[in-house]
């Protein structure tokens, strides 16, 4: 180990994470694992093994199979909105200053709002009789619209909305990662005469990659874990046209109380989160590999 | 983008002369601080229909504008009559700060070791990142034993117990990417200056971390304050509910008190906005301090 | 400079897992061994001076506990603490807390279609015995429309009911007078008038409101009401499913017919944009709860005070006779995780009883309705509800429509409303979303009594 590097990492700093990693995954991995293969319900867990019936009835339910598809499009699709948005937005803040100052706190503002509180707002924003969008576009002269009624409509609504809630938290970060890239790297690239945008695409933007696969995976699983405001602005409607997996499967366990179908629809959709954030953590491990 | 470029030669004027001849940086800075303006009035729009909502009285609500038809202050007074606020505030603060502190003491020392413990961070960090990912919907039922077991159950330290180790992943794959910002050679020179490891962990990563650290920090912090579906579960009672939960109960009245609920809103977001300013200086503080030239 | 060896830090390493994992497993095996706590006596005769008895209480009714708190501490000297959830929120609550062991209400306020998932979960105490134990309860007084449905799973008794809920036709006679139309009587009228009203308003105000978020109680209470007027049903005598019966089939069909002249979109429409659009004169008939008349008239809130009626629901096929459908509705159970349930029990039969259910009835605030037959024909309550009385009375009186309690219930009502959503999306007929339902109706209750 000592010999690649002369830094030593003691051992006893992966304590704290791997006892957290005992109580809060594995303990309840067991749990949730031992409830999918079970008849459980929410008054009675574990009542008897029933083998991977719960599975197969997931993956024959429409409103869950089709769930895993819509999660993975709206977690990819946030994600990149919003890393393009939250970057831009660092990008423009860092050049005006090296202090976010009162603007960036305005522009954070999103990120700190209780989602109930934002889905309620956005809700009676687009409400199609009174709301405050189509009275604007009335008094503009223009047909009133009802992004809610549509399926394609309410989708792209909740990826909005996400974004006005999330772009601050990718801006932060990416902020703050700004902060941390050395000056003389960017008078260097200045010296060279790289124009101001090839200095950012080809000095800055490589100088503080790790962070930003670290935000946009982060950013993916959150969009995956997307709830409240479903939960709020669509109910997962119209039909199924918003209905995620996290929507789906909180409403078996808490709504329908089949907790081993919920449970059996958690493992499938973790390992379905697995495998598309896998492919953002093979690119973070080429990043790290070329790094070392 | 701007002046990414310009900070070079800018740095170089400024420490001469103030040089006349820079009115266009400044016409760039203005102009940037007009853009970003626009923008953040644009972002603040739904915050602002909120506060216009807490003037409406209910049959206003729908008005089909932006702004109140005329002003109904009765909400504030009845929003405060209506329900022990000051209680819900401290409850979502208790549990907000309680929680960070424990993710940060789980979260900076995993992060280092994820990021520079070759292979083994690496798999560390997968398995926490894989904890993160599974919804938590079906984890409520062996979390509330959990809480029964350490008597914690309907208490704000409870809350925040199972908040702080929820934002564990968050906290640890935001401090990694800053880690391994980190030049290892800065590390192995303190290291040859005879600085232990523990020493040049405190006092030479430390420091060039805690921007990161006061940004995971704050993302968790905020996330504590408003985590929805274990507040709900784990606090039975008043004794430890939240304010996203006393926000639900109003949505979950058929005859929803709009009014009042942007006002209970805008009052408990209130400090949290005011947090998000003060961590911020923290924030730009922290790196000016730090070392990394 | 102290680096641990990689001996040390292995075991330190496995010792931390095994600690944590010690701490987690504790719980899990206690918790396999359920709650145990005593059985309710039917016959004690609790002192419930000083006790503090906490109630779990849906949300838009826990205002009506207000109201029983001081009489119940002045008639007994206990206290009450009422802890308000969503409607949406109520049963998993419930069950949550007797299961995990927290133990913290005594009483809950129950959806009485979760009386069967409650009673077979173990949340809920039996209550057969305390009933019979107790004559001054008067079970006879209770509605015969809603009392065994409310409370009966099993061949027991698992609660007492505490709020009657059903629909009313709210129409804006304003309205109806400005495009000359009648209240109508049939659900196929209902449909006339929404899309006449729709048609001649050009925007401004709409024929109805339908009210269609895919939730049980929200949707399913719009099939519900016209399957009651169809003279249709849920599930028969056995419990098997009565979905692809004719009734039923046209019930679905007369709703989705419906949809396009409603205040758009039927299916994103909740309470929250409902009622707005109601009291401010944006739509012309609303179906909802009756308490919703005290609303209606309050000027605070509403822009079409005695600008509105009532009537029954209409009907349709060969049904000529009114009939409404107990839309929730709610009762009062004992907590098994309790450790005072005679108190609880005691509670329950209190505030139950007529003089209490009187009392709520007169608050316009509380959500109340009545649920024992010398409450619904009192003077009392015709005096509170002048503009809907006669239509609530024939409601209650009636036959109304019960929803399944069947342990199964909450799942069945979601597989139900998920099928018409897609039928009222457009996606499939009202013969196939309801084709579809029988389907998994009959599956779901077959693998539950197998």
């Amino acid at each position: 180990m000592t010999a690649r590097s002369a830094v030593r990492v003691p051992g006893a700093l992966a304590v704290p994470p791997v006892a957290f990693l005992a109580v809060f995954a594995a303990y309840p991995l067991v749990y949730v694992i031992g409830l999918a293969f079970t008849d459980s319900t929410l008054a009675r867990p574990l009542q008897r093994w029933t083998g991977f019936d719960n599975f197969r009835t997931a993956l024959e339910s429409q409103s869950f199979t089709g769930s895993l598809w819509r999660s993975v499009l709206f977690a990819v699709l946030a994600a990149a909105v919003q890393l393009v948005l939250g970057t831009a937005l660092a990008l423009l803040l860092r050049a005006r200053a090296r202090r976010p100052g009162l603007l960036g706190t305005l522009l954070l503002l999103p990120l700190v709002t209780p989602p109930v509180m934002v889905g309620v707002a956005w809700k009676l924003l687009l409400a199609p009789v009174g709301g405050a969008l189509g009275g604007v576009l009335h008094a503009l002269g223009l047909p009133g619209v009802n992004p809610l009624g549509s399926a394609t409509g309410a989708f792209v609504t909740l990826v909005v909305i996400d974004s006005w809630q999330w772009t601050p938290f990718v801006m932060l970060l990416v902020y703050a990662a700004l902060l941390g890239v050395p000056d003389d790297l960017r008078e260097a690239a200045a010296l060279d005469g790289a124009g101001r945008w090839r200095t950012v695409r080809s000095v800055v933007l490589p100088y503080i990659e790790p962070t930003l696969l670290s935000v946009v995976l982060l950013k993916l699983v959150i969009g995956f874990k997307v709830f409240d405001i479903v939960y709020v602005v669509t109910a997962g409607g119209p039909g199924f046209s918003t209905t995620t997996s996290t929507y789906d499967i909180q409403r078996t366990a808490l709504q329908e109380f089949d907790v081993g179908g919920a449970a059996a629809a958690t493992v499938l959709f973790s390992l379905l989160i697995g495998l598309v954030t896998s492919l953002v953590a093979v690119r973070r491990k080429r990043h790290e590999e070329v790094a070392v | 983008m701007t002046t990414l470029e310009a900070t070079g030669e800018t740095v170089a004027h400024e420490t001469a002369v103030r040089s006349p001849a820079r009115p266009a940086a400044r016409r760039r800075t203005t102009g940037l601080t007009a853009l970003l303006a626009v923008i953040a009035l644009l972002a603040a729009v739904p915050v602002l229909y909120v506060a216009s909502l807490s003037v409406r009285s209910r049959d206003d609500v729908l008005n089909g504008g932006l702004l109140p038809s005329r002003l109904f202050w009765r909400n504030w007074p009845d929003a405060f009559r209506a329900v022990d606020l000051g209680h819900y505030i401290a409850n979502s603060w208790a549990v907000a700060a309680g929680s960070v502190v424990l993710t940060l003491l789980v979260a900076v020392p995993g992060a280092y070791f994820t990021a520079r413990a070759g292979r083994r961070g690496a798999r560390l960090a997968t398995l926490v990142l894989s904890s993160y990912c599974a919804p938590p919907v079906v984890a409520v039922l062996p979390l509330f034993y959990l809480l029964r077991n350490l008597e914690l159950n309907n208490t704000v330290a409870g809350l925040a117990l199972v908040d702080g180790l929820a934002n564990v992943p968050v906290a640890i794959w935001l401090l990694d990417g800053f880690v391994r910002q980190v030049p290892k050679e800065i590390e192995e020179a303190a290291w040859l200056d005879g600085l232990g490891t523990w020493a040049s962990l405190r006092r030479v990563v430390l420091p060039l971390i805690s921007p990161g650290v006061a940004a995971a920090a704050l993302i968790c912090f905020f996330l504590s304050y408003n985590e929805f579906l274990f507040a709900l579960s784990f606090a039975q009672d008043s004794t430890a509910q939240t304010l996203p939960v006393l926000l639900s109960l109003f949505q979950g009245d058929k005859n929803v008190e709009f009014g009042q609920q942007a006002v209970v809103s805008l009052i408990g977001v209130a400090p949290v906005y005011v947090l998000a300013v003060a961590a911020q200086r923290r924030l730009v503080a922290g790196l000016s301090s730090g070392a990394l030239k | 400079m102290s680096p641990s060896s990689p001996l040390s830090r292995r075991t330190l390493l496995r010792a931390s897992a095994g600690a944590a994992a010690l701490t987690a497993a504790g719980p899990l095996l206690t918790a396999c061994g359920g709650s145990a706590s005593a059985a309710l006596d039917p016959t004690a005769k609790p002192d419930l001076d000083g006790v503090t008895l906490k109630i779990l209480a849906n949300q838009p009714n826990a205002l009506s506990f207000e109201y029983l708190r001081r009489p119940f501490e002045e008639a007994t000297g206990a206290k009450l603490k009422v802890t308000p959830v969503p409607y949406d929120k109520l049963t998993a609550k419930a069950v949550l807390d007797v299961q995990s062991g927290a133990g913290q209400f005594d009483v809950f306020m129950y959806w009485y279609a979760a009386v069967g998932t409650l009673a077979e979960g173990g949340v809920i105490e039996d209550l057969t015995a305390y009933i019979k134990a107790h004559k001054d309860i008067e079970e006879s007084d209770f509605l015969p429309s809603l009392y065994d449905t409310y409370t009966r799973y099993d061949g027991k008794r698992w609660g007492l009911p505490y709020d009657g809920d059903t629909h009313i036709l709210f129409y804006n006679t304003e309205i109806f007078e400005r495009h000359k139309v009648e209240a109508p009587r049939t659900w196929d009228e209902y449909n006339d008038i929404a899309a006449k009203i729709t048609k001649d308003a050009r925007g401004r105000y709409y024929g109805t409101i339908i009210e269609a978020q895919q939730v049980p109680v929200i949707l399913g209470c719009d099939f519900a009401n016209r399957l009651a007027g169809y003279g249709g049903s849920f599930l028969d005598a056995s419990d098997a499913p009565t979905l692809d019966t004719p009734e039923a089939i046209a019930a679905a069909q007369v709703l989705f017919d419906a949809a396009p002249h409603a205040l758009p979109t039927p299916l994103q429409i909740g309470f929250d944009q409902a009622l707005p659009a109601f009291l401010d004169g944006k739509g012309a008939m609303l179906d909802f709860w009756t308490d919703f008349a005290k609303r209606a008239q309050d000027p605070k809130q509403s822009k079409v005070v005695d600008k509105w009626a009532v009537t029954t629901l209409p009907v349709g096929g060969d049904n000529t006779e009114p009939r409404t459908s107990l839309d929730a509705g709610f009762g009062l159970a004992v907590s098994t995780a309790s450790k005072q349930k005679e108190a609880a029990a005691a509670f329950v039969k209190w505030a139950t009883a007529a003089r209490q259910n009187l009392l709520v009835l007169a608050q316009p605030d509380a959500g109340a309705d009545p649920v024992r037959t010398s409450t619904l024909n009192s003077a009392a309550f015709r005096k509170n509800s002048p503009g809907s009385y006669e239509v609530v009375r024939t409601g209650l009186a009636g036959d109304p429509l019960p929803w399944p309690t069947v342990p199964k219930a909450p799942e069945l009502l979601q597989t139900l409303v998920d099928e018409l959503a897609l039928g009222l999306q457009g996606k499939q007929s009202a013969k196939t979303a309801l084709a579809n339902t029988q389907r998994a109706w009959a599956k779901e209750l077959k693998g539950a009594s197998g």
